[in-house]
């Protein structure tokens, strides 16, 4: 169903107005937005005119010696100066480039020839064809590539063609790969079967949806390649296993560089200079089209990072400033407050977003909401609605690029909002602790479990290796695992969904904290472990009175577990009421809807009611008004 | 455990049974005749049969097929067409320099790599990932063997700080192989370093913002162990289970690199046998490569059924 | 949602004794071990009738379905439709059972190819099952897309430019443009918000009374197939434990695995879940069986 929010709020790139209908017109306007690859194109296509200018642009015949100017440094006849045969170095430069430029393309040429084809077989049939034909491919790629260039040279000799092919088949394995991984990836897409479905032959499916999209991880690739071929291609000419010395290449200018470095030192720079900016001006270059093709740029919000950060500062300042006293807090919440009993007693939480253009946004506005000793407090809401946003506010576990902008957090008493991490650090676990709603992943996967477990035990409560492990073993039975012991070893892929989530929670539950947060803990699981797991929230609550913030998108839940519930729209709390008023009487429209439209409340005949058309159109007028009456304040 | 090592060790069987075959088979893909291609200029009927008899070339194909075999289980792998000496010897002898070599390279990538990685990947975005990314990709267009040139360059010829030629074997000087192993080293060792810390950084990042990250975090688990403790182990296993084809890579690129120090090893053993035509040792020598190859990957497979509990076979 | 039945004699689908398997990839030595996802599991579908199937992972549930649409091979049993056994069909269904019996799946996004408009998913379908004439193509397309609730402008929309219930409807119009007999629901709704699985699930009902089609709809929500099932069958580890009706099914289950299920299921008032919560206690007290695979 719906997920929570991710750790990282990942902005979406700001559209630029105008619509590409087609494909490439999207892909060459993302690239344009880079400003490194478009300088790598511009010099890929420098090095390309003057590959095919060479004649025109060189001064000199490369092979053409001057016995008179042997070695020379740089001077105005010759500008890169000569080598030991008094060969223009600025010519061969230039000539060298269409060596290079047509190796390199010939070699990704031959390496995308055999190797598309080979993965392409491979994925199709599957079968012996893969296992056999990977073997192959594996260990091709296992080699030193050099060796297999000195392996065909060897054999074949050495002229340009050969030196292609054998770079090619360098590169072969990575294509096989790669076009085997596309092939594998679609045939399992759920439209291949919505296609068969639909009557489509498999083939025809298949051929019709991969070719497609191998033609952007080919090109990708093929502009990657292009780099590493050219390397390798320098390294062997540079080695003499390249072409005949008589051609200019880069490599072999620079063999010439080696020998001479005593007298000559300035045969080494403009060879090398130019083989690091051709390989690096193709990497750029392959990468963005990279970024482009797969319309992932991972625009980390550093922007709004800082952003939030002095807003932060702004809103802790502003906080201190007003003096807070002590002891209850008037307000406008509905709840009750329960005084010497509350756990936690949130007052007026806002917490803001930073948005692309520079302004911000509340995700959540003047929430307040108390969880007492031993309540089960149920934060009710859909995706999108905040709730969990709230919860890591109370945590102190905010995504970068948020951040709290007002309202208070007390924790048995303790303001929290605002406070430095160092601090949090040692509230939680010891007095709140949370779990999180995937269990597989909510444990690292490379530890054991018992290692986790012990984790808070011996980090807050001071216990040694043994003693910790003790209390692990007592933790784990009681929130169910058998053989407890045996199990503190294992890997937590060793564990079923919801045997891990009870991991999850002992953990949690190891230094007695008084607040557990529950985000969406069992909308992962099935229906019959979910009731275990939330039975056993249940019991631990019966047997050790900790308070608990239950965050669920499910009406089931809240009815099956909660004392009160509070309801969560748009970034509001609409309502909050012990959980029988909730569900017989709701005084919100949102909340009345929400009850309306579950399946399980429905009639059996009829249609369901759903929420939207006018009515949604009303719930949101509502919230409207509240947010124009705020800012009126 | 021992399963595991078993398993792996049954994997490679028929990869080495592969590769001896198409190494075999290698001598008779060259055009013409081998004879011929030695002899060169000097080649006539009766020169290249004469030759071709001398070095069991017109013996018929299985007969050399079994041979071959028998020879590989004795431990000969062929003997060289020039010198006369067994391949495996010329390998033996050539094998330290080479091996020390790799050995500094890989030291210098893992450390440089790993620093820079999680330099950049524990705070993605940030100006010090920007800088430690732009820094790996500059270092991965630059050829090993312009580094050890310019290296050579600055600190051998022109400050003298370094020896030109570098290698001294540890058996007769350590201080002194140590020394020479500086500058090659450093070479070899920065394009590693920067594939490292490419992969490290997604690692890390990838690490940092997985859910167990907030599970901890949210038991009170300070940052920096967070990071230390449990990002780091779970960044290592992509970053290991590439680590072969680094030292592949590395193996290759040495080949240049002992070139520019002048360095007695494998590779200026395979290039010299190259150009002077003396296949049986490119022969032999690309067996032994190989096999050297896969037994490195077998010892890397192993650390990393170790290292990542999900891989061991159940 | 109870629409008039065909009480015809033969039943639409007769499934019987269908089992199914999956193949696990072969080891070192290529050994082929098959893992029983369905075992011998039979029931009917009749014209105009939904079925609710329901399950939870692992169930085999989904299986069952893909077995119906020949997508996988079963090891056993059949499967007649209209009368005919397709289990013998070999590899590849004859293309009139792809005509009338259609699927819609879970993940709305995954089903549509994202390079492709919306309406090319419709269009392809008509265009395989013969229909050659372009305008008819387009009228025909237009049609489906108006019976789903949606408009024109969507045609031209390709799928990720479409919220998700929006999605789900261009899935529903290629399972239906044909008219089918049979559409397998696939968990048609679980990914949905739960305002949107009500309106998918109102578009569903509308669209059988109009077009007498049958469902057999796969959920692991028993309340979601409480609204929407004149049947219901509980399919528990491969085997179906029990077929009713959905009255008997929600306030007289016979198999124990059925009880459980009810029980845990969350209600939807808080009234009685002490009793609920207690219960379920007494069963886990009094079960020997190991509830949860380590």
């Amino acid at each position: 169903m719906s997920e929570t929010t991710t750790t990282a709020i990942t902005l979406s790139e700001p559209d630029d107005g105008r619509r590409h209908t087609t494909n490439l017109g999207r892909i060459v306007s993302r690239m344009r937005r880079q400003p490194g690859t478009i300088v790598a194109g511009a010099f890929i296509l420098f090095l390309a005119t003057v590959a095919l200018l060479a004649p025109v642009v060189a001064p000199y015949d490369p092979t053409q010696v001057f016995l008179d100017n042997v070695l020379e440094p740089p001077s105005a006849q010759f500008l890169l100066g000569t080598d030991d045969l008094g060969r223009d170095q600025l010519s061969r430069l230039i000539y060298g480039s269409q060596i290079v430029l047509l190796v390199a393309l010939g070699a990704v040429i031959i390496a995308a020839v055999i190797g598309v084809p080979l993965g392409l077989v491979f994925g199709f049939n599957g079968g012996w064809w893969d296992r056999i034909g990977m073997r192959f491919v594996d260990m091709a790629q296992a080699l030193p590539g050099m060796l297999i260039g000195i392996t065909v040279v060897a054999i074949l000799g050495r002229n340009i063609v050969i030196l292609m092919f054998a770079i090619g088949l360098i590169g072969a394995s990575l294509f096989a790969r790669m076009t085997r991984a596309v092939v594998l990836v679609e045939r399992n897409k759920l439209y291949v079967e919505a296609a068969e479905v639909a009557g489509l032959p498999r083939r025809q499916i298949i051929f019709g949806q991969i070719l497609p999209n191998l033609v952007g991880p080919i090109v990708t690739q093929g502009s990657v390649f292009l780099g590493s071929a050219i390397m390798i291609e320098s390294a062997m000419s540079f080695l003499g296993i390249g072409l005949p010395s008589e051609i200019p290449t880069w490599g072999a200018m620079l063999s010439l560089a080696l020998d001479n470095q005593a007298v000559a030192p300035h045969l080494t720079w403009p060879p090398g200079i130019a083989i690091v900016l051709t390989v690096l001006a193709f990497s750029v270059f392959g990468d963005g089209l990279n970024d482009a093709l797969t319309g992932e740029r991972k625009r980390l919000p550093r922007l709004g990072l800082r952003l939030a950060q002095a807003e932060e500062e702004r809103a802790a300042r502003a906080a201190t400033s007003v003096s807070t006293a002590p002891g209850a807090v008037t307000g406008t919440a509905t709840a009750v407050v329960h005084g010497d009993d509350a756990v936690l007693v949130t007052h007026d939480v806002s917490v803001a977003l930073a948005m692309p253009d520079r302004s911000q946004t509340r995700i959540v506005k003047n929430a307040s909401l108390t969880v007492a000793k031993g309540e089960i407090v149920g934060l009710l809401g859909e995706s999108g609605s905040g709730k969990s946003t709230f919860a890591r506010a109370v945590l102190g576990m905010l995504p970068p690029g948020t951040w709290l902008a007002s309202g208070s957090i007390r924790l048995l008493g303790e303001e929290l909002a605002h406070r430095q991490e160092r601090e949090l650090s040692h509230v939680r676990g010891t007095r709140m602790a949370a779990v999180f709603q995937d269990p597989m992943n909510a444990l690292s996967p490379v530890h054991t479990v018992g290692m986790q477990l012990t984790e808070p035990l011996r980090l807050h409560k001071g216990m040694n290796r043994t003693q910790a492990r003790t209390r692990a073993v007592e933790l784990l039975e009681r929130v169910g695992v058998r053989n407890a012991l045996a199990r503190l070893d294992d890997y937590p892929h060793q564990f079923s969904g919801g045997m891990a989530q009870r991991v999850a929670i002992a953990m949690a539950l190891a230094a007695d904290p008084e607040l557990l947060i529950a985000d969406e803990a069992t909308s992962a699981l099935d229906v019959t472990t979910q009731a275990q797991v939330l039975d056993l929230i249940l019991d631990l609550r019966d047997e050790y009175g900790m308070g608990v913030l239950m965050i669920t998108h499910s009406l089931g839940v809240v009815a099956e577990t909660c004392d009160r519930a509070a309801v969560m729209y748009r970034g509001r709390i609409v309502e909050d009421s012990p959980v029988a008023t909730l569900f017989s009487e709701p005084r919100h429209l949102y909340t009345r809807s929400l009850l309306d439209a579950n399946p399980a409340n429905a009639e059996t005949s009829g249609r369901l009611v759903t929420i939207d058309g006018d009515l949604r159109v009303e719930i949101d007028g509502l919230i409207d008004q509240l947010d124009a009456e705020e800012d009126a304040r | 455990m021992l399963k595991l090592i078993l398993y792996r060790l049954a994997l490679a069987v028929p990869q080495l049974l592969l590769l001896s075959f198409l190494v075999f088979t290698l001598t008779y893909m060259v055009p013409g005749s081998p004879a011929a291609a030695i002899l060169g200029v000097a080649a006539n009927p009766e020169s290249i049969a004469r030759l071709e008899q001398q070095l069991g070339l017109d013996r018929p194909f299985f007969e050399r097929l079994i041979e071959y075999y028998a020879g590989l289980f004795r431990g000969d792998f062929g003997t060289s067409f020039v010198s006369g000496r067994p391949v495996l010897e010329l390998f033996a002898e050539r094998l330290p320099a080479t091996v020390s070599l790799i050995a500094g390279g890989l030291l210098v990538s893992i450390v440089l790599g790993l620093a820079l990685g999680i330099i950049g990947g524990t705070k993605p975005g940030s100006f010090r990932d920007r800088a430690s990314t732009a820094f790996s990709s500059v270092s991965m267009s630059l050829p090993e063997f312009w580094i050890g040139i310019i290296l050579l360059l600055i600190f051998a010829v022109q400050l003298g700080v370094f020896p030109v030629v570098s290698y001294v074997p540890f058996a007769v000087d350590p201080i002194g192989w140590m020394r020479g192993l500086i500058l090659p080293s450093i070479a070899l060792g920065i394009g590693g370093a920067a594939l490292i810390a490419r992969q490290t950084r997604t690692a890390m990042a990838v690490s940092m913002s997985s859910r167990y990250v907030d599970s901890l975090t949210a038991v009170g688990v300070p940052r920096q162990r967070v990071v230390l403790r449990y990002g780091l182990k779970n960044a290592l296993v992509p970053v290991l289970a590439s680590t072969g084809l680094t030292i592949s890579i590395m193996l290759g690129a040495s080949f240049s690199v002992e070139k520019v120090f002048a360095f007695p090893g494998i590779g200026a053993l395979m290039l010299r046998s190259v150009t002077g035509k003396d296949f049986a040792v490119v022969q032999g020598g690309v067996l032994l490569i190989a096999i050297m190859v896969i037994l490195v990957n077998l010892i890397l497979d192993v650390s990393y059924g170790l290292l990542n509990p999900k891989s061991r076979p159940s | 949602m109870t629409g008039d039945l065909h009480t015809s004699a033969t039943p639409l689908l007769d499934v019987r004794s269908l089992s199914v398997g999956y193949e696990l990839p072969a080891g070192l030595l290529g050994r082929r071990k098959v893992v029983p996802a369905v075992e011998d599991v039979s029931f009917t579908i009749s014209h105009g009738e939904t079925l609710g199937f329901v399950g939870e992972s692992g169930s085999g549930k989904s299986t069952v379905g893909k077995a119906i649409l020949r997508l996988v091979p079963p090891l056993a049993g059949h499967i007649v439709f209209d009368g005919r056994d397709v289990a013998d069909d070999g590899a590849r269904a004859p293309l009139s059972y792809r005509r009338d019996v259609q699927a819609v799946f879970q993940d709305p996004a995954a089903s549509l190819n994202p390079r492709q408009l919306a309406s090319h998913a419709i269009e392809t379908t008509l265009r395989r099952h013969g229909v050659t004439d372009r305008i008819e193509i387009r009228s025909r397309t237009l049609e489906a897309f108006e019976m789903v609730g949606l408009t024109r402008d969507h045609l031209q929309r390709f799928p990720n430019e479409l919220s998700g219930g929006q999605q789900q409807r261009v899935a529903i119009a290629r399972a239906l443009v044909l008219q089918p007999r049979l559409v397998v629901c696939d968990e048609a709704v679980s990914a949905l918000d739960l305002s949107t699985q009500g309106q998918i699930i109102n578009l569903l009902g509308d669209l059988q009374a109009a077009t007498g089609v049958s469902y057999l709809f796969i959920a692991h929500d028993l309340g979601l197939v409480r609204h929407i099932a004149h049947r219901v069958g509980v399919m528990s580890a491969g085997s179906l434990v029990e077929l009713a009706s959905t009255e008997q099914i929600f306030d007289a289950p016979q198999h124990p695995y059925t009880r459980r299920l009810l029980g845990a299921t969350p209600s939807s008032h808080p009234d009685g879940r002490d009793e609920r919560r207690a219960r379920r206690q007494a069963f886990r007290d009094a079960s020997s069986v190991v509830l949860e695979a380590p």
